[in-house]
Parts: structure tokens; C-alpha cells; sequence
């Protein structure tokens, strides 16, 4: 796992530190040994399928599971989730946007309404919320005609905007998102996303990007990368993407009745040790390797002596979405093997 | 510390949803104003009735030739506002008895009349000896109204009756609470249906009110990753809705008023029972919306518990009537002390019967506590 802890004596001040976390729910283990650090300002991707452990990693750190269910040593903002004094000091410390923004904002209200009274939550004076409010509105670009309109009447867009922008009312230093660019129409997620660049630029603060969605890669500066409560991976997108066999450099192609069995012959291509294959179409899939410009041409050659009809061929440089797809498919893989030694030793005992 | 934050909160959620002001202040109006029209004095039914008689004995002062049933019968006739009489019938004998009352069945079944009346064969002579003296009715029984309000409609013909012959006889019929009745100039089907329709509509209205506060409350479970502690959420509720309830009886109270209340004791004592019937109200309906998982489950919660109160109120079933568990089971419940607490203050002009009060109060302690401990241990995540 290529994990990029900060050592305590780095300048960076660490906000989110995170050693060895498990957490259980009764005889079921949810998360295994997990361990990151976070430095203050940085945006951090939470990527996994569903059932990854994401979110139960976020909701131990928002102080919603008891300590009873979890060890290790978890500290936010330089406080122990794991203990009640803390969690009201935590709270304060952090802002959290649900991934519906119902659950985040009075749709009844107004998004100055809604501003005041999740401020009064934080024990803020009105004036000073307001102000706050009206600066963040501007950032996200939220019409000044509809602050004072209920939120029923506003865009889908614009609700996340406001939801977002209660979340840093009270200026807290870690900010969690949980899927901020679902059920955004593509068009808007890419507006969503370079919000929240913006918001992180603007103010500094450290976001939690908890999402299915690849294209949040973009905007994070280290991506984690979650699978079975696992932590598989935890590094910058580009360093994540130069692990790749030829720093990441791909070459896809189109095949004539693309099926399994032609791409087993493709990874037989004897010419490297290290090839990946990935389907990524009906007709197309896609190939990592060592000394990629030197094999390219052999590979082609291979696969015509083998009787490949090719329709088309590009080159390109892997994007994260192809990095997270090697990684899982890496792992399953690796699971497979584990899974029919352990049955082979079973049945040569037997 | 977060508290009037919250407490704001809650007034915004409920100015901004105009259906619940609506129910919270115009449904009251609305029912006052149907009932104070209503009023203007008089009984509270009217009964088609015939009556039998199988009285022989000749009055022996008012008129040698008439009996006292004539007399009862020409009241009924001419001078009652709440009766009308369809027929009257002398029976001769058994026989004659028997086939007329047969017919009486009938006229009863086919709904010509409401109720008839049997003069009994002693009816002149108990008079005339200061006994006791029997009238008997049939009524429908399916009909509960009817059935209660009969006993407080034969008081018409008896009083006329006992003006009439100057005696002031004893009849079977007679009902302890004549002496109570609210006066014909006052406002009678507002102030009989005063107490039940009150408490229903306070009650009812606030148990509606709160039993959505909780469930139907969204970024409820976000709140909570604010340092607002669950406490002080439960705590704004019960503030923002007591101020709501303290608005809304005074409305039916004033209301009440402005169409006749008739209320013969403290007007104080009236409004604090009031007031603490609504209070009731809020803590059921703040515990059915803590233990509610959707707004679906709080409606049907909300209907039941409503109806359960409702029912067992002591307005359509006498509770001393029903086994003992089932007697502890309806003290549990407001209304079976918010009614007689009402009546008894309005009607009889009785202080505040501070048992009722107290249980009033326990009720609305219990189930504010068990809202709390529900919605402490509410699972409440975003």
C-alpha cells in the first residue's frame, strides 16, 4: 500500500490522525487496521464500493459510533472521538453535508433561515452567521434574489450550494461531504467539484470527500482508496498513477467479438512479466505494461499472429477511474488465488 | 445554551408550514363559531313519541272526570318543545295492553317514533299518595345519544307536569343532574358539548401537532452533529409547542366566550385545566413521534391514541360501569380527567378537584419522560 504518512515533525499540521482503527459491530469486523494522517487544507477522496468502509471510517471520526465498537488511536483536531467530553469540542471543529440535501436544509425556510438556525446550533450571533453566509454565498455563487426565498423554490444546484455553505457556516476546520456529486446531473458535477475547490482555497479548509464518484479524483490531493474495510491505497492521484507499470501510459484497443477468452491470450503475451488487462467496453478493453513503448509494436504483432481482428487502437495516460478498477480487480484477484490454495490444501488433507 | 436558537427554530418550521397554522388556529374558530350558531337555548333532541296508558284512577282534585295521565299526555301534546306526540293509546286490559304495545314496537322499528311512554295503571294513585311514581319509556337502544339524551328531555313534560298539578312528585326517571343543566337562555349546545368538544380539540390538535415534530423533522439526525445535544432538541419542542398551546386555548377560550360560555366557577381554574389538557397533548404526541420510525407510523399512532382517548373518555361509556383493570387503564388517559375537571368548574360550579389535576399532570410527566428516554435512545443517523 503505497500510504503517505506524515511523520510528526513535518511542518504540515496534521488535523485527522489515524492508527491502526478497527471497528467491530458484535463479531462482524467492518474496518481492519486502518492508519492515515491528514494534513490541514488538504482534500482527501474516501473512494470504495458500497460496503467499503467509507462511511463507517467518517462516522467514527464525526463522533457517531461508540467507542465500545472501535481501537486504536484516533485523534481529531488533537481530540479522542472515542471519548463524550470531546465530542461537543469535535463537533464544533467539524462541518458535515449530507449527501441529500434535505437532510441538511429546511426546504420551508429560507437559506438565511436555515443559515440562522444551524448557526444558533454552533452558539453563533446572528450578525456574525449572516456575514459569514453572505460571503460564503458569494464564493458558491448562490443569486443574492434567492436568499430570502424559501429553498422549496431554489435549482437542485443551488441547494447544494446553500447545503454546502451550512456546513462551513460556523468556519469549521475539517469539512466531510458525503457523495457531494450524486444525483448531480454530469453537467453540474463538475461545477460541484471546482466549488469545493474553490471553498478549499478560499478558506482553508480540509474536506472529506466521501464518493463512487472518479471524477472527485480531480480536485483531491491524496485519494484512499477502500475495499472490505481495507485500506488499500492512500496517495496523491498522481502518485497513485505513476505506480502504474510504464507510469500508467495505456493502450486501448477494439476487437472484433471481444470476449474472455481472447483477452487470456493477450495476457499471454510472453514479451513482459508485468501486463494488465482491463475490459472496459463491449468491444474494448485496455493494456498496462512494462517498457510500454518498446513492447507496443510487439504486442500488436502478437495479437494479429494469434488471429485478433483489431478495429481500432488509441494511446492515452491512465485516469484514477482505471487506477481504482486495476486496484480492486488486483485484489480480487489476489483474494481468488488465496481461496483455491486454501481449498487445495483442503482437499490434498482430505 | 443552544436552546432559543432551537426554540426559534421550531417557531420557523411552524410559521413556515401554513397547513399546520391553519390547523392550530382556524379549526378551532371554525368549530366554535358552528357551535356557538347552534346555540340559542332549548333541549338538545326532539322526540316523535306515543304514549300508553293504563291508568284507571280519576284525579280526586284537579278534575273528577280526568286522571293525572291525561294531564301528562296534554303536556306532551301542547307545551313541550322537545317532545311531540305522535299518539296516545288507553289500554282496557291485558290483551288490549299487549297489542298495542306490539303496535308501539312497530311505530318504534319503522323510526315514526323515537321513544314511547307507559303510563303504569298506579300512575294517579302514587300522585295522589305522594309515592313514587314510574314512567316507563322504550327506546332505541342503538341509538347512544338518544339514549342519554331522553333522561335529560323527560324533564320537560315532568317539570310542566308537576307546575300543572302543583305536587312535587317523585318520578324514577329523574336525573341527578337536572339541577345543573345549563340554563335555556344560555348558549346549551355550545356548554353541553363544552367539555368534550374543548379537551377533544385541545388535545387533539396539539397530539397532531407534535406527533410529526420529531419524525417528520429531516435534518434532524444532522443537527445532532452539531454541538447541539438531543436534550436541548427534545427541550426546544416541548417550549416552542407549550407556547403554541398557550395561544391556541386562549383562542378557544376567548372564542368560548365571546358565544356564551357558561361557566358558573373560576374562569382561572377553566383555562389551567385547559392548559394542561393541551399539555397532556403535546407530551403524547412528542412521545408517539420519539418512537415513530416514519410520519405513516405517527399518523396511525397519532389515530389510535386519539380514538383510545376518545373513546374511553368517559363521554360514550361509563367507566364505572367496565371491569376494574379497565377503569385504571381509562384513568390513565386525559380526557377521563379533563371532562369532569371541565363540567364540574362550568357546570356545577365546583373549585378544581386537584386529584384530577394531579393525575392531568402525571399523565403529561410520564409521557414527557418516555418521549425523552425514546428519543435518547432514538437511532438517529445521518
Amino acid at each position: 500500500m503505497r500510504c503517505n504518512l506524515i511523520s510528526t515533525t513535518d511542518v504540515k499540521e496534521i488535523v485527522v490522525n489515524v492508527e491502526n482503527l478497527e471497528v467491530s459491530f458484535g463479531e462482524k469486523k467492518i474496518i481492519h487496521k486502518v492508519s492515515f494522517n491528514v494534513n490541514r487544507g488538504e482534500i482527501i477522496g474516501f473512494f470504495g464500493i458500497s460496503g467499503a468502509g467509507k462511511t463507517t471510517i467518517i462516522r467514527v471520526l464525526t463522533c457517531q459510533i461508540s467507542q465500545k465498537n472501535w481501537t486504536g488511536y484516533v485523534k481529531v483536531t488533537n481530540l479522542n472521538p472515542g471519548s463524550k467530553k470531546n465530542h461537543a469540542k469535535i463537533l464544533s471543529n467539524i462541518g458535515y453535508v449530507p449527501q441529500l440535501e434535505e437532510l441538511n436544509l429546511y426546504y420551508d425556510l429560507t437559506p438565511l433561515k436555515n443559515v440562522e438556525i444551524f448557526a444558533s446550533c454552533y452558539n453563533m450571533k446572528k450578525k456574525e452567521a449572516l456575514a459569514i453566509a453572505k460571503e460564503l454565498f458569494s464564493i458558491l455563487d448562490i443569486p443574492e434574489d434567492t436568499w430570502n426565498k424559501p429553498l422549496k423554490k431554489m435549482s437542485g444546484g443551488e441547494k447544494k450550494r446553500v447545503s454546502m455553505a451550512i456546513g462551513l457556516i460556523h468556519k469549521p476546520d475539517i469539512l466531510f461531504l458525503d457523495e457531494p456529486t450524486t444525483g448531480v446531473d454530469a453537467a453540474k458535477r463538475y461545477d460541484v467539484l471546482s466549488y469545493l475547490k474553490k471553498l478549499n482555497r478560499r478558506l482553508g479548509t480540509t474536506m472529506f470527500l466521501i464518493t463512487h464518484d472518479m471524477e472527485a479524483a480531480l480536485i483531491v490531493d491524496r485519494a484512499a482508496i477502500l475495499r472490505d474495510g481495507k485500506l488499500l491505497e492512500f496517495d496523491s492521484n498522481s502518485n497513485l498513477i505513476t505506480s502504474l507499470p510504464s507510469k500508467g501510459l495505456v493502450a486501448r484497443f477494439s476487437i472484433e467479438n471481444l470476449n474472455e477468452e481472447k483477452i487470456n491470450i493477450i495476457k499471454q503475451f510472453p514479451n513482459v512479466s508485468n501486463i494488465k488487462t482491463i475490459r472496459v467496453g463491449n468491444e474494448t478493453f485496455e493494456v498496462l505494461m512494462d517498457d510500454f513503448e518498446k513492447n507496443l509494436s510487439k504486442l500488436i504483432q502478437f495479437m494479429m499472429e494469434k488471429g485478433l481482428k483489431l478495429n481500432a487502437m488509441s494511446r492515452d495516460v491512465a485516469a484514477f477511474r482505471r487506477y481504482f478498477q486495476l486496484r480492486i480487480q488486483e485484489e480480487e484477484e489476489k483474494e481468488r488465488r488465496i481461496r483455491m490454495q486454501q481449498e487445495t490444501s483442503e482437499e490434498v488433507q482430505f | 445554551m443552544y436552546l432559543s436558537g432551537l426554540v426559534k427554530k421550531e417557531f420557523g418550521r411552524i410559521q413556515s408550514d401554513k397547513r399546520t397554522l391553519v390547523l392550530i388556529f382556524v379549526i378551532p374558530i371554525i368549530l366554535i363559531v358552528i357551535f356557538g350558531l347552534t346555540s340559542g337555548g332549548g333541549p338538545t333532541a326532539y322526540f316523535d313519541t306515543a304514549i300508553i296508558t293504563r291508568d284507571k284512577e280519576p284525579c280526586d282534585c284537579y278534575n273528577s272526570t280526568d286522571g293525572y295521565d291525561d294531564i301528562f299526555i296534554d303536556i306532551v301534546e301542547d307545551d313541550c318543545e322537545a317532545w311531540g306526540l305522535f299518539e296516545d293509546f288507553e289500554s282496557e286490559d291485558d290483551d288490549d295492553f299487549d297489542k298495542i304495545f306490539d303496535k308501539c314496537v312497530e311505530l318504534l322499528r319503522d323510526e315514526i317514533i323515537d321513544v314511547f311512554i307507559i303510563l303504569p295503571d298506579d300512575f294517579s294513585e302514587t300522585i295522589t299518595n305522594d309515592t313514587n311514581t314510574e314512567i316507563i319509556y322504550y327506546i332505541d337502544g342503538s341509538d347512544q345519544q338518544a339514549k342519554d339524551a331522553v333522561e335529560v328531555a323527560l324533564q320537560e313534560p315532568i317539570g310542566k307536569f308537576r307546575l300543572e298539578i302543583d305536587k312535587t312528585t317523585n318520578f324514577t326517571t329523574m336525573s341527578p343532574y337536572l339541577e345543573y343543566e345549563v340554563p335555556f337562555w344560555e348558549s346549551q349546545v355550545l356548554n353541553y358539548a363544552f367539555a368534550l368538544i374543548a379537551s377533544m380539540l385541545i388535545l387533539g390538535l396539539l397530539m397532531n401537532l407534535t406527533s410529526l415534530s420529531i419524525v417528520s423533522e429531516k435534518p434532524l439526525p444532522r443537527m445532532l452533529l452539531t454541538p447541539t445535544a438531543k436534550d436541548e432538541i427534545i427541550l426546544s419542542k416541548l417550549i416552542a409547542n407549550t407556547i403554541i398551546m398557550i395561544l391556541q386555548v386562549t383562542e378557544i377560550f376567548v372564542m368560548s366566550a365571546i358565544f356564551g360560555l357558561y361557566c358558573l366557577g373560576s374562569l382561572f381554574e377553566l383555562y389551567l385545566v385547559l392548559l394542561m389538557t393541551g399539555f397532556c397533548g403535546i407530551c403524547m404526541g412528542l412521545f408517539i413521534s420519539a418512537i415513530s420510525k416514519t410520519e405513516q407510523v405517527a399518523n396511525q399512532l397519532y389515530m389510535m391514541f386519539f380514538i383510545t382517548v376518545i373513546m374511553f373518555s368517559g363521554a360514550f361509556i361509563k367507566i364505572d360501569a367496565l371491569p376494574l383493570a379497565m377503569q385504571i387503564i381509562i384513568n390513565s388517559l386525559p380526557l377521563s380527567h379533563a371532562i369532569p375537571l371541565i363540567v364540574n368548574i362550568t357546570m356545577k360550579g365546583l373549585p378544581i378537584d386537584y386529584a384530577h389535576l394531579g393525575s392531568l399532570a402525571l399523565i403529561s410527566t410520564t409521557f414527557a419522560g418516555m418521549a425523552y428516554i425514546a428519543f435518547r435512545l432514538k437511532k438517529v443517523e445521518v
